[in-house]
């Protein structure tokens, strides 16, 4: 019986393996249920380790990808800096052309406005080298009509005067300069002075009052007289920014903020000729001087 | 010697001119506009005898004055005395194309600013020296920066480094 088990074996064996498995399909093709459930046991108890194998095979997986994304991403990475970079220069293109355009429609709105007036509009082309006097250079001279002693202006208010002139350039001295002096009169008082460049660094004018008594506060407006020989009346100057007895008490002087920005000057105005007795108007700064 | 003709002088002198009034400006606010005048008179002077460093000094500070067309001989005076003191103070100290360039460009102008801030009050301009003094610093820190940057432009060199360096000891 044992050789005979022994010999056919491997027959017996298949057989039987054969028939197991048909029982097995035969079994389970009735009873799903029960082997989903059982499945779903298997599921339960190696559903960690399954986790942590997909886990890392997506780990990996990311991984390898992420190192093949790397030359991709380098490249991509350059290319948006490039982008980025381009669209930086392009946004303070932008802020200057849209600064620069507010500044010559102002400048185009003074000419209109002053339709009477005949303004020459200028670029600062250069500064003074030493940081205590104030004085420009500008693009225009002699060849375009301009003279010493005429007034320079922006829609803001008033910049200085020509001091000097060469045929193709001409210096302007700013109100800020130590020895600039401008005839000038408080909007809300009428009280008259002097305007006087102070220093350049805080940027900032004295106003020598004439008046024993002014009648002068924070926050007034003061305005080109017109007494000045070079300037027109009623341009602005600045805004009052305090008021002090000086040093014997006999008079009061006023430090102003000139309205000009004298840091983002650019482009400005050389009035060539002016109707005598107008002033400018009200929109510029000019007021009921 | 590292030194540079009359002729060149006056154009380093030009174009410290032109970025003090054209470039500067567009940078620093008014009133701080540094001066790069200094920074070339104390590279000049640094490589030159006391004689010539006044000499350069004199004509950078004239084109200075004669370029702001006020005070003329401020600057011319102050310069060559700055170059003087630069050129007699080399011979004295080490050499080094960054740290003593910018040092003494850095003691230049805390001691040209009182100077001229003297000589302007002689002269009529009465600034308060608070108000003079305030974008000191600002100066001081350029000068300190710009003064080495210009003279490794510029291919400034120690004296010592023209000559050849090492000598062998048995020699």
């Amino acid at each position: 019986m044992g050789g005979f088990l022994y010999r056919w074996r491997r027959l017996l064996i298949t057989v039987l393996v054969v028939m197991v498995v048909t029982v097995s399909l035969s079994l389970t093709a009735r009873i799903r249920g029960t082997v989903i459930g059982l499945s779903n046991i298997i599921n339960t108890v190696v559903s960690p380790a399954e986790s942590s194998m997909a886990f890392l095979g997506r780990e990996t997986g990311i991984g390898i990808s992420t190192v093949g994304d790397l030359f991709t991403l380098q490249q991509q990475n350059r290319e948006l800096k490039r982008q980025l970079l381009q669209y930086n220069s392009m946004k303070l293109e932008l802020s200057e052309v849209l600064a620069e355009n507010g500044q010559l429609r102002g400048l185009v709105g003074l000419e209109q406005k002053l339709g009477t007036w005949k303004l020459d509009p200028a670029s600062i082309i250069a500064r003074n080298p030493d940081s205590w006097f104030n004085t420009a250079v500008i693009d225009q001279g002699a060849n375009n009509g301009l003279r010493t002693g005429m007034a320079v202006i922006v829609p803001q208010g008033v910049v200085g005067r020509v001091v000097a002139v060469s045929p193709g350039t001409a210096t302007v001295m700013l109100i800020l300069d130590p020895k600039s002096g401008i005839g000038a009169v408080d909007v809300r008082s009428q009280s008259t002075g002097v305007v006087l460049g102070q220093d350049p660094v805080t940027g900032l004018l004295q106003f020598q009052l004439f008046s024993h008594k002014p009648d002068i506060l924070p926050g007034d407006v003061v305005a080109t007289s017109g007494l000045s020989q070079y300037y027109p009346k009623g341009l602005l100057i600045g805004q009052v920014m305090s008021v002090a007895k000086n040093q014997f008490g006999l008079t009061e002087t006023a430090v102003i903020k000139p309205a000009v920005d004298f840091n983002r000057l650019q482009t400005v105005m050389v009035v060539e000729s002016h109707p005598s007795g107008t002033s400018i108007p009200p929109i510029f700064g000019g007021g009921q001087s | 010697m590292a030194r540079f003709r009359v002729g060149t002088w006056i154009v380093l002198y030009l174009l410290a001119l032109l970025i003090q009034v054209a470039l500067l400006p567009q940078i620093f606010p008014n009133g701080y506009v540094p001066n790069v005048v200094l920074s070339v008179t104390v590279l000049i002077a640094l490589y030159e005898t006391p004689r010539r460093g006044m000499y350069a000094g004199l004509i950078g500070g004239l084109m200075q004055d004669l370029w702001a067309g006020r005070l003329i001989g401020l600057n011319a005076l102050t310069f060559a005395l700055l170059g003087y003191a630069i050129a007699s103070l080399q011979q004295r100290i080490v050499h080094d194309p960054i740290f003593v360039p910018g040092l003494l460009a850095a003691l230049s102008q805390v001691v040209v600013t009182p100077f001229q801030w003297l000589l302007l009050f002689v002269f009529g301009y009465h600034f308060s020296w608070l108000v003079f003094s305030r974008p000191l610093p600002v100066w001081i820190l350029f000068s300190m920066l710009f003064t080495p940057a210009l003279g490794g432009l510029l291919g400034f060199r120690t004296r010592s480094g023209k000559r050849t360096p090492y000598r062998s000891l048995s020699s």
